[in-house]
């Protein structure tokens, strides 16, 4: 066994770091989240550049051959940063997707594209009857000689407005709310019949709702195995999953640690708000909440990447989990804040607001417990 | 004991639902029509101002009756009036103004002609409130205090024609004394209004900056230096308010029908056990903080004090608050990220901020945690 992080890992976070530090302050995010985009062309490319976009590609792909690992240990801090490049949607999501079940022309077709900053992808998974459950999809893909053609309307879906291809999941067979009969296509955003409504979300990320109408697919865009869709979109999730946990714990990082730091200066009845026990055990509880949530994700994560049969289990584990301690964190750090914490101006309701919103992505924490005591 | 209203006061109540059908405006006529409400209520016999004492206008109710009116105008969403005049100054004035004071204030302060907003909050007094610093120095002949400082939070500080204002006018002795209760003209060129921007990027609260503003010493409520004594009799009258019992049995309704209208598998939210059970808690703990307000009242009826119950009903009361809002943030599912936009389930656009919003509620009018030192100390004797 070996927990510790190897030189490249350690490298690949400390380069990291230095990047956020020098180019992400609170200031210069608000300013991205409220551009035309959302986020920055030149900090994209930056990322293609300095090797991050091609980490977790194989080097067969034409990347750097790294591992959840890796992926873990970048989220964590782009957690920290609060990041706003659509790494997520587009390496993550799409980019694992394509790596993992595409076929070697769609690799070749895509990934040099993820991987020098020139391609960007998202997932279309969600759906209003869906609730959380993956597999609920009333969004059809009727074949039509060789090609197939989509109808339907997928949510909420990430940095739609900026991706050039977009995995859709759609119905092939069977009854909305099967697992058999699920189909995955890479659609062309440019596509006819495709119209999106594009929205900034609550964490100052982008979305859109997209309808399909009478799209026309052809079935060389099919991703995997036609009806057998669910283990890439099961496979996507757990990869999600991963990143966002990660992601959390590196906004819970900072939130503890800056409510620790303000009420170490703040002063109310002649002492610091950090003399006062009740606020001590508050935030010591924080910290709890966040150690355990590393942990849990560290696992998650190397389980995972060893392919083991007990990933599946502690990955509903870790989404109930961080669900739960980022909104105990989230929720003191505004509270041990008093009314500076309800400020647009503090850095602490950003972390607030995305950790709000991680929960939602991918199953909400009951939705995960449920799965995990199944 | 009777745990049954009596035949009197169910009959009162029944007048209060008949007058409530017959005069609430329907529908998008609330907003605009509010004048009209708030005028019927008056000539009702003081409604508008059921708090306010018969004296002053307002209606001869008894305790329970009071309780009978205030629970039915929230069952059916009446719309409300800004706290800071009817609720919060007006009892002041009818204690401690004088007679040309109350006639000079009361009659706007009824009809809504003039906002009111509370100056209480300066950046280094929060929760220790008695630590304020804005300074009135009155001037040598005596007329008036000239006013500098900075207050914080201050809700609705950019619509307010008025402000009342706790200043330091002595800074020797206890920080409680030396406080003087003031009422300025917003409309001073000296008061500038700064906004601050909350969770979820809306604008009620500000900063207000007070600059050598001359107050004259006719808008100082009171005795110079007493101003901290009239204030805490009016925070114990915010506490209760801010409970908001009736509005959460009303919300928690809201939300289960939220619920209902989300679909999950062949059922809906309220089907999943882990959603349903935690709606089934809130609703026996509202059960159980209903009647609290109802044992508080008793005590009052009775000629008492309302007892060391009353201390918990803002504390459980906005955690009550928060934890709705938790429940349809949950409900809004994916679409809750979309915040302000019309995308999803019809009531997620509101989750959101609803949700971002009730985060204040356990900090404004007395903080969780200094509340629960204030009960440990004064209820429960502990130090
Ligand atoms: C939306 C909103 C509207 C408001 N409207 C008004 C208004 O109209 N007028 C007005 O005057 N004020 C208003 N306020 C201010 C409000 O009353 C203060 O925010 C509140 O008193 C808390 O003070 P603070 O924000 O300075 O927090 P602090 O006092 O700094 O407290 C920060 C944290 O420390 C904790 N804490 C403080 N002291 C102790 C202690 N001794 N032991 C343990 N824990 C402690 C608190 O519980 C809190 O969690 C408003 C606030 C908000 C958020």
């Amino acid at each position: 066994m070996d927990l510790s992080y190897t030189e490249e890992q350690n490298l690949l976070r400390d380069s990291l770091q230095k990047y956020i530090e020098d180019n992400y302050d609170i200031s210069q995010r608000n300013k991205l989240t409220k551009s035309d985009t959302g986020y920055s062309a030149t900090n994209w490319q930056q990322f293609a550049d300095l090797g991050w976009l091609g980490m977790a590609f194989s080097e067969a792909d034409g990347g750097f051959g790294g591992s959840a690992v890796d992926t873990m240990v970048m989220m964590e801090e782009f957690g920290k940063g609060l990041v706003v490049e659509p790494f997520l949607s587009t390496v993550v999501m799409f980019g694992s997707a394509i790596s993992e079940f595409g076929s070697s022309a769609q690799k070749e077709q895509l990934i040099p594209g993820i991987i020098d900053g020139t391609l960007l992808g998202t997932v279309a998974y969600a759906e209003l009857q869906a609730h959380h459950d993956l597999e609920n999809i009333e969004t059809t893909a009727t074949a039509e000689g060789d090609d197939f053609i989509i109808n339907g309307t997928k949510s909420v879906v990430l940095h739609a407005a900026s991706a050039d291809q977009i995995i859709v999941s759609t119905r092939t067979s069977g009854a909305s709310d099967s697992k058999e009969g699920i189909s995955l296509f890479i659609v062309d955003a440019a596509s006819n019949g495709i119209s999106r409504t594009d929205y900034p979300t609550v964490d100052g990320l982008r979305a859109s709702e997209i309808t399909f109408a009478d799209v026309r697919v052809s079935g060389d865009q099919l991703l995997g195995q036609l009806d057998q869709g669910y283990t890439v979109l099961n496979k996507i999730a757990n990869r999600t999953i991963l990143a966002l946990a990660a992601e959390a714990v590196g906004a819970m990082e900072v939130l503890y640690k800056d409510t620790i730091a303000y009420t170490k200066q703040r002063e109310q009845f002649d002492h610091p708000l950090s003399e006062f026990q009740v606020l001590k055990h508050r935030m010591t509880e924080m910290f709890m909440e966040y150690s355990l949530s590393k942990s849990l994700t560290m696992k998650a994560t190397m389980l995972e990447s060893q392919n083991s049969a007990d990933a599946q289990r502690t990955i509903h584990a870790l989404k109930y989990l961080i669900g739960k301690a980022s909104r105990f964190v989230g929720q003191n750090a505004v509270q041990l804040h008093g009314g500076m914490g309800m400020t647009e101006e503090l850095r602490i309701a950003h972390y607030f607001k995305r950790l709000m919103v991680i929960d939602s992505q991918f199953g909400n924490m009951d939705h995960h417990l449920e799965k995990f005591v199944a | 004991m009777d745990i049954e209203f009596s035949q009197e006061d169910l009959a009162f109540q029944k007048e209060v639902q008949d007058f409530i059908k017959d005069n609430l405006p329907k529908g998008m006529d609330l907003w605009t029509k509010r004048g009209e409400w708030f005028q019927a209520l008056r000539e009702k016999g003081g409604w508008d101002v059921a708090k306010w004492p018969p004296a002053f206008g307002g209606p001869e109710f008894t305790p329970t009756q009071r309780y009978i009116f205030d629970m039915e105008m929230a069952r059916h969403s009446t719309p409300p009036q800004l706290p800071f005049g009817v609720g919060m100054l007006a009892p002041i004035l009818m204690n401690y103004g004088t007679k040309e004071q109350q006639d000079r204030f009361l009659p706007g302060i009824r009809d809504g002609s003039v906002n009111w907003c509370q100056g209480y909050s300066e950046p280094g007094a929060g929760s220790d409130l008695a630590n304020l610093k804005t300074r009135a120095e009155l001037s040598a002949d005596g007329t008036h205090y000239v006013v500098n400082g900075q207050k914080i939070w201050t809700t609705l500080a950019h619509i307010a024609h008025w402000m009342f204002c706790l200043t330091r006018t002595s800074s020797t002795g206890v920080k409680q004394e030396g406080i003087t209760f003031l009422l300025i003209p917003m409309d001073d060129p000296g008061i500038e209004v700064k906004p601050i921007i909350t969770l979820g990027g809306s604008h009620t609260v500000n900063e207000v900056y007070i600059t050598d503003v001359k107050v004259p010493v006719e808008n100082r409520i009171g005795e110079e230096g007493k101003g901290w004594t009239y204030a805490k009799g009016l925070l114990v009258h915010e506490r209760t308010g801010l409970a908001g019992i009736q509005n959460s049995v009303l919300a928690l309704e809201k939300a289960k029908d939220n619920a209902r209208s989300v679909k999950v598998g062949q059922g809906t939210l309220m089907d999943v056990p882990a959603f349903r059970n935690k709606v089934g808690a809130l609703e026996a703990e509202l059960l159980a903080l209903e009647f609290t307000e109802l044992r508080t009242l008793a005590q009052v009826s009775a000629g008492g004090d309302p007892g060391p119950e009353s201390s918990i009903m803002k504390l459980k009361g906005t955690e009550i608050q928060q934890r709705i809002s938790e429940l349809n943030l949950e409900a809004a599912g994916v679409y809750g990220a979309a915040w302000g936009n019309p995308v999803g389930h019809s009531f997620a656009k509101g989750a959101t901020s609803a949700y971002l919003g009730a985060r204040a509620t356990t900090i404004y009018g007395g903080a969780s945690e200094v509340q629960k030192d204030v009960i440990a100390k004064n209820v429960l004797g502990l130090g």
